[in-house]
């Protein structure tokens, strides 16, 4: 601390304690009589100074925040309290000033503030750098997807394109089996989510759209198609060989009657509990089904069930047959 | 009915062609990019289009609609991703998504024929999603039937 006298020309320093003296390095004896200015010194803030000078003209308390220099020219935060002490009769005949170096305290927030400034820039940075790689993923998606969708139809295009090209019932046959397993696939590709549930599909949405192209595909109005289909979210892994499997139970009642003299066919799609049933109930007049066609259908149908691990029940009465496939699929 | 087919992969250009002569139309021409599609437009008078958008020089199947909704000629999308075409579907009638089945696109086409003989078709079949606007014929009367 130390005591100013304001009777006295430039307000000097009439009296200084040890502290101050450890504190800034100047003695005693070399403060007395020296105006507080030679605390300052070419960074001290100007606003600052303006501020202590206008309270000790108006003779009121301060409290200010300066940078202050020692006698060997080092700089020091101070935080000093300026009180002016009065007599009997109100007149200022002192100034009390203490002291309190602040500097660590200072400098921990100019650290903070660094620390919270890289912080900031840091997360800035990184937002950035996800936003971009976010933007080039989903473009990245929709190209493979478009890609993979026209792929898909080109090589559609190309089985379709021969078709047209060859007399021989046999070749067409063959290939119309060969796209028929292809459109089931791209019913199912169409049919991917590509919205927040992106990597899943429903499966009853692709059946009921599966099962209304291939119906109606046959160009016969005796047909009969009904549905019971309940929304089932799988995942998208899943959706090749569970698209073959519907194809192939639809296919197998179109083959055993249903293209030859109409009928009825019910397809139905729900959870049961945690296992998703997929049910084929047709009612067709039996006709002769060609051997090859038959052979090569339950080979499909085999190795996409044996892909999902899913079971098989088959159950015929007279002209009734009931299929009824499961399997295990998660939440 | 003289039809436009616009569309950069041209293997599909080619099946879909085959698709709709069979189906009893006359295919005018295939445009690959925006500026074939105009040109086409000009100089062929096609009476109804198919319009992919990603063309071969970017989306541009979208504007290409948009001129054709300005000239009063009737058209359907043909994409990938549905979710490109905007809110008012560009005028168009509706939109194939692709990868279509043959079947889907023969009930597409038999609907949209029916459409454009003025007739008013029950319900759509799923291959073809129709735009939120109803498709009015009256306005874009055809003028000429003779390429049926």
């Amino acid at each position: 601390m130390l005591i100013t006298d304001p009777r006295q020309d430039d307000n000097p320093i009439i009296f200084s304690n040890r502290a101050f003296t450890e504190l800034t390095g100047y003695s005693q004896a070399e403060l007395v009589g020296q105006n507080c200015r030679l605390l300052q010194g070419p960074d001290t803030d100007r606003a600052a100074v303006h501020k202590l000078r206008e309270a000790v003209r108006g003779e009121r308390d301060v409290a200010v925040d300066i940078l202050n220099y020692r006698k060997d020219g080092s700089t020091f935060w101070n935080a000093l309290f300026v009180s002016p002490v009065r007599d009997r009769d109100g007149a200022v005949i002192y100034f009390f000033a203490s002291q309190l170096d602040f500097t660590n305290i200072k400098s921990k927030e100019a650290e903070l503030a660094t620390a919270r400034f890289i912080a900031e820039a840091e997360v800035a940075r990184r937002t950035a750098e996800l936003s971009e790689a976010l933007s080039v993923k989903t473009d990245l998606v929709h190209e493979v997807d478009h890609r993979v969708k026209n792929n898909l139809l080109t090589i559609a295009s190309i089985i379709k394109l021969q078709m047209r090209r060859t007399a021989d019932g046999t070749v067409e046959r063959t290939l119309k089996s060969v796209l028929d397993r292809v459109e089931a696939l791209s019913t199912v590709q169409r049919k991917l989510l590509n919205d927040e549930r992106f990597g899943r599909f429903d499966v009853a949405e692709f059946a009921g759209d599966l099962a209304v192209d291939i119906v109606g595909s046959l160009g016969r109005p005796d047909i009969i198609l009904t549905t019971d289909l309940h929304p089932v979210i799988v995942s998208a892994s899943k959706a090749s060989p569970l698209a073959l499997i519907v194809n192939e139970l639809l296919g197998d009642a179109v083959r055993r009657g249903l293209s030859d003299g109409g009928g009825e066919i019910h397809l139905e799609i729900r959870r049961l509990n945690s296992h998703l049933l997929i049910r084929v109930v047709d009612t067709v007049t039996p006709v002769d089904v060609d051997k090859e066609q038959n052979d090569f259908s339950r080979a499909m149908l085999d190795a996409s069930l044996r892909q999902l691990n899913a079971k098989i029940h088959r159950q015929v009465e007279g002209y009734r047959t009931d299929v009824r496939v499961t399997l295990l699929v998660d939440n | 009915m003289r039809t436009l087919i616009v569309e950069d992969e041209m293997l599909l250009a080619l099946e879909l062609e085959s698709e709709v002569e069979a189906s009893g139309h006359e295919v005018i021409g295939v445009a690959s990019d925006f500026a074939e599609a105009i040109r086409l437009i000009g100089r062929q008078a096609p009476q109804f289009a198919f319009v992919d958008i990603q063309l071969r020089d970017g989306p541009t199947g979208i504007e290409v609609g948009r001129h054709l909704a300005s000239v009063g000629i009737p058209y359907v999308f043909v994409s990938g991703n549905l979710k490109r075409i905007p809110e008012d579907f560009a005028g168009a009638i509706g939109a194939i998504e692709k990868p279509y089945t043959m079947n889907g696109l023969q009930n597409a086409l038999s609907y949209i024929d029916a459409l454009l003989d003025g007739a008013r078709p029950s319900s759509a079949p799923s291959s073809l999603v129709l735009s939120h606007l109803p498709f009015v014929m009256e306005a874009q009367p055809r003028k000429t039937r003779a390429a049926r």
